[in-house]
């Protein structure tokens, strides 16, 4: 009901467009060899868009704001580190597990939770990030402020999941992120998707047509938990050492703002965000970095301010009604649209 | 016993920054129903402020209190007017929280970049004196900032309750349309109210100063226990704002007593949600 019909001649350029895309990102990193800072840069932007995708899920999808999600991606790595260098378990192993728990405590924790509305349950996924990042503080078995670290591996090891090569782990993120996100459009427009997105727009209204709030919003908080404990995985595998202060509130709030910023209406929101935000952000970190500390921030506040300001449906919210989308689809790619950018029918 | 009640007063006086705090954080929330996440970032503003004042102008930290007061209003009600009105009521609650956050990060680099994040103190000639009384001692300005805080709390409980503003404020946070029937300019109120709960914050700040680092993090454990305080005092109350920053102060003393202080801020947290959810739950069962 919901399908668009797009013409023969948009469907064939927009899948060369992409194909094209795609091809970029993936001969990337063997140009790149010999420059691993770079490598670095796009694999963190990997990374964070992951984790934005994931947020997005539950903060833009369902509505429920959550600033607790680097304790969800915490709890992940701190538990597959632990498999691995307390239960001698291979790390390949230490994921599902990772995830199971993380899936397990978010449910359960927020199932007692999502009693609590709009800023009160903001408040709590901030208490749960804190106390758990505070529990881990004061735990022997996890390290306690030093952290804990994953064994050094030499060379590429596809079974320790370790390499020295970073083009793999740069293969790795960009497919974590584009599975996320394939992932999270599926879910947009499945009978889960509008039950979360009627949610978001009233709970009332959708518990009167007899969709479950409750129900649907752990299914939403548990998924969301989920992706970040596989996010999270990937981050130790990738640093090699964990510490308490990953889950510190201003990383939950680092990786939310690609999601406000991309446009956290949209599922493509924190693909755009992130990668151009976090581009941005490091290579200032890298530039000034060593003068000016925290200008990346800044700028990153600043951002965020102008954006939720002057646009605040985001970076698409302002491309779907730009003259720039005119340009790109109806000119370069050749699709029928008329001024609203719905499928002129012809 | 003498440390029983030594981390009594010790929680007491932690305490009283908790209460001015929430009590900020209180009347924004009440007026407007966003949470002001940069609150703990205005309390450092407040400081560094107070800072400046004493080591550039040499105003002593006590004095420089109205003033940190004054340019926090003006601070506060700029940003309310020109960012977060235009945001108010047209678009989601996800904006303004982040609108919000992200004052607070911009605030703290901005600190850091012009003050680094070195540990700043400030030393007057009494900032060492220490008073005793009976078994238990204080530092002389731990006593006036107290008795200063308690000042201010009772003014703006008097205010809100008995001036022409002070009315209109509680107006607008019970019923904005009904207020604005009766003919009370919201927009106004909303900037005089995030000025004054960005006033209190700074001098919160400004009173801290003399017996606490500043850093350009420094505001974040205040900013979330004054959410802490808003939720367990109950919203619009400035009383219960009062006993719930008191009762928050005595409880991590004597959790770091009793327990163990690097357990302190679990306890809390752990306490916060438990009675947020209890809360909802007598709420929603009595509803």
């Amino acid at each position: 009901m919901f399908r668009t019909i797009f013409s023969s001649t948009f469907r064939r350029r927009a899948a060369a467009a992409l194909a094209l895309l795609v091809a970029v990102m993936l001969v990337l990193p063997l140009t790149l060899s010999g420059m691993p800072y770079i490598q670095n840069v796009f694999i963190l932007a990997f990374y964070m868009t992951t984790m934005s995708l994931a947020w997005n899920l539950l903060g833009g999808m369902t509505g429920q704001n959550s600033i607790g999600h680097a304790c969800f991606m915490g709890i992940g790595a701190y538990t597959s580190v632990l498999c691995v260098t307390q239960f001698g378990m291979n790390p390949w192993v230490s994921l599902p597990i990772a995830v199971l728990v993380t899936a397990v405590i978010t449910g359960l924790v927020f199932s007692q939770c999502f009693i609590l509305r709009g800023p009160y349950f903001t408040l709590v996924t901030i208490a749960f990030a804190e106390a758990v990042r505070q529990i881990i503080l004061n735990w022997d078995f996890a390290g306690k402020a030093i952290g804990v670290g994953l064994p050094y591996v030499r060379g590429n090891n596809w079974l320790l999941f370790s390499f020295k090569d970073r083009a793999i782990y740069y293969y790795i993120a960009f497919a974590m992120m584009v599975g996320v996100y394939l992932i999270m459009k599926r879910i947009d427009n499945s009978r889960l998707g509008f039950a979360l997105k009627t949610i978001r727009e009233d709970e009332d209204v959708a518990a009167a047509i007899g969709i479950r709030p409750l129900k649907y919003k752990v299914i939403a908080v548990v998924i969301s938990a989920s992706v970040s404990a596989v996010a999270g995985f990937f981050y130790a595998c990738y640093y090699r050492y964990i510490d308490p202060n990953i889950m510190l509130q201003s990383a939950s709030v680092e990786l939310v703002l690609p999601a406000i910023i991309g446009g956290s209406a949209f599922v493509e929101g924190p693909l755009v965000g992130g990668i151009l935000m976090v581009s941005l952000s490091e290579y200032l970190r890298n530039t000034f970095g060593g003068i000016l500390p925290g200008i990346n921030l800044i700028l990153y506040a600043v951002v965020l301010i102008v954006v939720i300001r002057f646009r605040p449906t985001g970076i698409l919210g302002w491309y779907s009604h730009s003259a720039f989308r005119d340009f790109l689809e109806g000119r370069v790619l050749g699709r029928n649209m008329d001024k609203n950018g719905k499928e002129a029918q012809s | 016993m003498d440390t029983f009640l030594q981390a009594c007063l010790n929680g007491l006086m932690i305490g009283g920054f908790y209460s001015l705090m929430g009590m900020g954080q209180n009347i924004i929330f009440g007026v407007m129903k966003i949470i002001n996440f940069c609150h703990g970032e205005m309390l450092m503003v407040g400081m560094y402020l107070t800072y400046v004042f004493h080591a550039w102008l040499g105003i002593d930290p006590y004095l420089a209190v109205p003033l940190v007061a004054l340019t926090m209003f003006l601070f506060g009600a700029l940003f309310q007017h020109t960012l977060i009105t235009p945001s108010l009521g047209t678009h989601s609650f996800t904006n303004l929280l982040f609108l919000t956050v992200g004052m607070g990060v911009l605030l703290t680099n901005v600190a850091q970049v012009i003050f680094s994040s070195d540990y700043r103190t400030i030393t007057t000639g009494y900032s060492s004196t220490i008073l005793s009384f009976g078994p238990v001692t204080v530092a002389l300005p731990k006593v006036v900032s107290f008795g200063v805080l308690i000042v201010i709390s009772i003014a703006l409980f008097f205010f809100l309750k008995y001036t022409p503003v002070g009315k209109k404020i509680r107006a607008v946070s019970q019923n904005p349309i009904g207020a604005q029937v009766v003919g009370i300019d919201s927009k106004k109120i909303y900037m005089i109210t995030y000025g004054l709960g960005a006033a209190l914050a700074g001098v919160s700040g400004a009173l801290l100063t003399l017996f606490y680092v500043i850093n350009p993090t420094a505001g974040s454990n205040f900013g979330f226990r004054a959410l802490i305080v808003v939720v367990v005092g109950g919203l619009g109350s400035i009383p219960g704002a009062f006993f719930a920053g008191i009762f928050l102060g005595l409880l991590e003393t004597l959790v770091s007593l009793f327990i163990g202080p690097s357990l302190r801020t679990l306890v809390v947290f752990a306490t916060f949600i438990v009675i947020l959810v209890i809360r909802q739950n007598i709420l929603l069962r009595r509803a």
